[in-house]
């Protein structure tokens, strides 16, 4: 009686469940056009930031609402591949340049070129613009970037008796000497969490001459000489012979490697700009750091930009709203504000600018703002294969180097056949 | 030396105890943590200060109760699906003999090959034609077809280890094939059940894959993807908030596995004294 009586019961739980889940949902008949717009960001602030700047078009144009379906960057890729697929993608997409130029390069993203005005074209940096144009289409539009910067302890270094840099930008041999300086006592100068270190070799590579890759999609290819060497060597020689960085740091995320800058145990940490925030907040009350001015190689102090970007699938029944949407969440005074919540760098110079005027040099935001004038297009990003054998070849790769398990000629040699392997 | 025994053998339990909990007060402490302290190296077990923003943080920007009810649905209503499908499935499949017991065997092991990420377009394609994707019932279905095999697999292994002369003996009593189904098959099979909902219910609970795909409105979220949303690019954690909401994710299943626990043993009790 009891079994049949749980039966029952389950049989009603289930039955009931399934009718209540089928009520759920919406759909749009007639009516003002509705956008989705899958939003990925993840500070309250930048998601408050948001909701406002959607709030503001929802009011301004009423015949066009756009909705919000917020997303995590974790597993996003995975999930797009399927929307795309499928043919049921968000109208507007939030990503980075990175992942949407195979999405590009396949044919799901719209060109976006004539709903770009000349102003907002002119106004968007060529290296940066670059970053979102693919075969010859603009088919997104940047909204955040961020550099890698040097925060340094200054109490830390004015007790090395270290000149503390003050012009446009420093060098990566000025570097290499304040680390050595203040690597005594049982302290070290630098601190640099390089468990995923292909980012940032691939971003920094620019100021030594390294490219990485030429060419687009199936016909990238990769070639490793002294330009990508330069940075990866630099930092074996920082770590082995000047012993000048703190070695567990070398195995720890950017996060991690704040908590020894934070101890003392670390004079100086490179780190994404955007960490400038998260320091002020978790810093020690006392704490006096500052951002050392951007960093140059032989080549000058650029750095790849992959930006977090806007961008308007293809098969939307509202290509245009959709731009248009692009197009205001993009104006000055959003873009500053944005940047702001999020604590990084504005694509465009008119936003720059005005985050500039508005914050100074508060917490370092002078020296990061600036830093963004020297961010330049990646050839990475149009690589096909890139992120496979990022994952795949050169992270292993690079950490195998700095373990000191393989030597220069080892890594080259593993990089580029690598390549070869994950491009066939 | 047996009076030792004794003492120590507690002590040993006291110390597993301890081992495996301590990533659960890890957890708990680091809700209570402020981002200074968790950025830290002096790491403590007990909190310098207490802070319970983390809590209010997980509870009003990410609607985290909204998606554990949504996880508790799917959750429950697949696990009840799974153990109502998979229970006269696997009582046929561990009594049948021959070439369709075989291919029942074989289809269960084949369908585990397959990784998720080469099944979800399709699926996603037939539940879209359905009107079921970004849907609950969408989502309760494709876990009960996910957990289905290996739920069949478990209880057709418990079925098997009833003796079927404990039938024939029934049968011989007279007693109908239901009521020996009834009366002396399906209190025998209580705790594999259990252990089967139980497993069936973790592991709708804590997926993350099919819910991430199949999932594009925000009040349809489960707890898993809501986590996820702490979780930000260039490797941001907001990690006081993310472990109350870890915290307060692992209650439900702390819940159902401590009310299970007692009917597994009580099955297991039934089944010996029929037996």
């Amino acid at each position: 009686m009891k079994t049949r009586r749980a039966v029952v019961a389950a049989c009603l739980l289930v039955t009931s469940l399934l009718l209540a889940a089928c009520g759920g949902g919406s759909g749009d008949s007639g009516g003002p056009v509705t956008l989705t717009f899958q939003s990925l960001s993840d500070q309250p602030a930048a998601i408050a930031q948001t909701q406002k700047i959607v709030g503001d078009w929802n009011k301004a144009h009423p015949d066009v609402q756009v909705k919000i379906v917020p997303a995590g960057w974790d597993g996003v890729y995975d999930k797009l591949v399927t929307q795309f697929n499928a043919g049921s993608a968000p109208d507007i997409v939030h990503y980075e340049a990175a992942g949407i130029a195979p999405f590009a390069s396949d044919g799901y993203l719209a060109d976006l070129t004539p709903y770009l005005s000349g102003q907002k074209r002119a106004d968007i940096p060529k290296g940066v613009l670059d970053s979102v144009t693919v075969d010859g289409k603009v088919v997104a539009v940047p909204t955040e970037l961020q550099s890698y910067v040097v925060f340094a302890n200054k109490t830390q270094l004015q007790q090395a008796g270290v000149a503390i840099p003050t012009g446009a930008t420093m060098t990566w041999d000025q570097l290499r000497q304040i680390a050595k300086a203040t690597t005594k006592d049982g302290k070290y100068g630098l601190g640099w969490g390089l468990s995923s270190p292909t980012a940032a070799f691939v971003a920094l590579a620019p100021a030594f001459g390294g490219k990485y890759f030429q060419g687009t999609g199936d016909n990238a290819s990769l070639s490793v000489g002294q330009g990508e060497m330069a940075l990866p060597q630099l930092v074996n020689s920082m770590a082995y012979q000047d012993k000048s960085i703190l070695p567990v740091t070398l195995t720890q995320s950017g996060t991690k490697a704040l908590a020894p800058f934070y101890a003392g145990q670390t004079a100086m940490t490179v780190q994404g700009s955007y960490q400038a925030v998260n320091i002020e907040k978790d810093a020690p009350k006392g704490f006096d750091w500052i951002v050392l001015p951007p960093l140059a190689g032989p080549s000058g102090p650029e750095q790849a930009a992959n930006p977090q970007t806007l961008s308007v699938n293809k098969d939307s029944a509202h290509v245009k709203e959709a731009a248009q949407f692009v197009d205001f969440f993009t104006d000055t005074e959003n873009l500053a504000a944005m940047n702001e919540a999020d604590a990084l760098i504005p694509p465009t110079t008119s936003a720059r600018q005005a985050l500039t005027a508005k914050l100074g040099s508060k917490n370092g935001w002078g020296t990061i703002l600036a830093s963004g004038q020297y961010l330049t297009s990646a050839p990475y990003l149009f690589a096909g294969k890139y992120a496979q054998w990022k994952d795949t070849v050169a992270t292993p790769a690079y950490q195998r180097f700095l373990a000191q398990q393989v030597d220069a000629n080892g890594l080259k040699s593993q990089l580029e056949d690598g390549w070869k392997s994950v491009s066939k | 030396m047996r009076l030792l025994l004794r003492p120590a053998q507690y002590a040993a339990l006291a110390l597993y105890i301890l081992f495996l909990g301590f990533p659960l007060l890890w957890l708990i402490s680091a809700s209570v943590k402020s981002s200074g302290e968790l950025n830290s190296l002096s790491a403590s077990l007990l909190p310098h200060e207490w802070h319970w923003e983390n809590y209010a943080e997980a509870f009003t920007k990410q609607g985290l109760l909204h998606s554990a009810w949504n996880s508790l649905v799917v959750a429950l209503a697949s696990t009840a699906l799974s153990v109502l499908i998979a229970v006269p499935a696997a009582y046929v499949l561990a009594r049948l003999r021959g070439k369709v017991r075989v291919a029942g065997v074989g289809w269960i092991l084949v369908s585990q090959v397959f990784p998720v990420v080469l099944i979800i377009l399709p699926l996603f394609l037939i539940l879209r034609t359905l009107g079921l994707a970004d849907n609950l019932v969408g989502l309760t279905l494709v876990h009960t077809t996910y957990m289905l095999p290996f739920a069949l697999w478990m209880l057709q292994g418990y079925v098997a280890a009833i003796p079927v002369e404990l039938e024939e003996a029934g049968a011989m009593d007279g007693a109908s094939r239901l009521t020996v189904l009834r009366t002396i098959v399906f209190p025998l099979l209580a705790p594999g059940v259990v252990a089967t909902a139980m497993f069936s219910f973790v592991s709708s609970w804590n997926e993350f894959f099919f819910a991430l795909v199949l999932l594009q409105s925000p009040e349809n979220y489960t707890l898993p993807i809501t986590l996820n949303m702490f979780v930000g690019g260039e490797g941001k954690v907001a990690l006081g908030p993310l472990a109350a909401g870890a915290v307060l994710a692992a209650i439900p299943s702390i819940v159902f596995f401590s009310i299970l626990r007692r009917k597994l043993t009580s099955g297991l009790m039934a089944g010996a004294v029929k037996g």
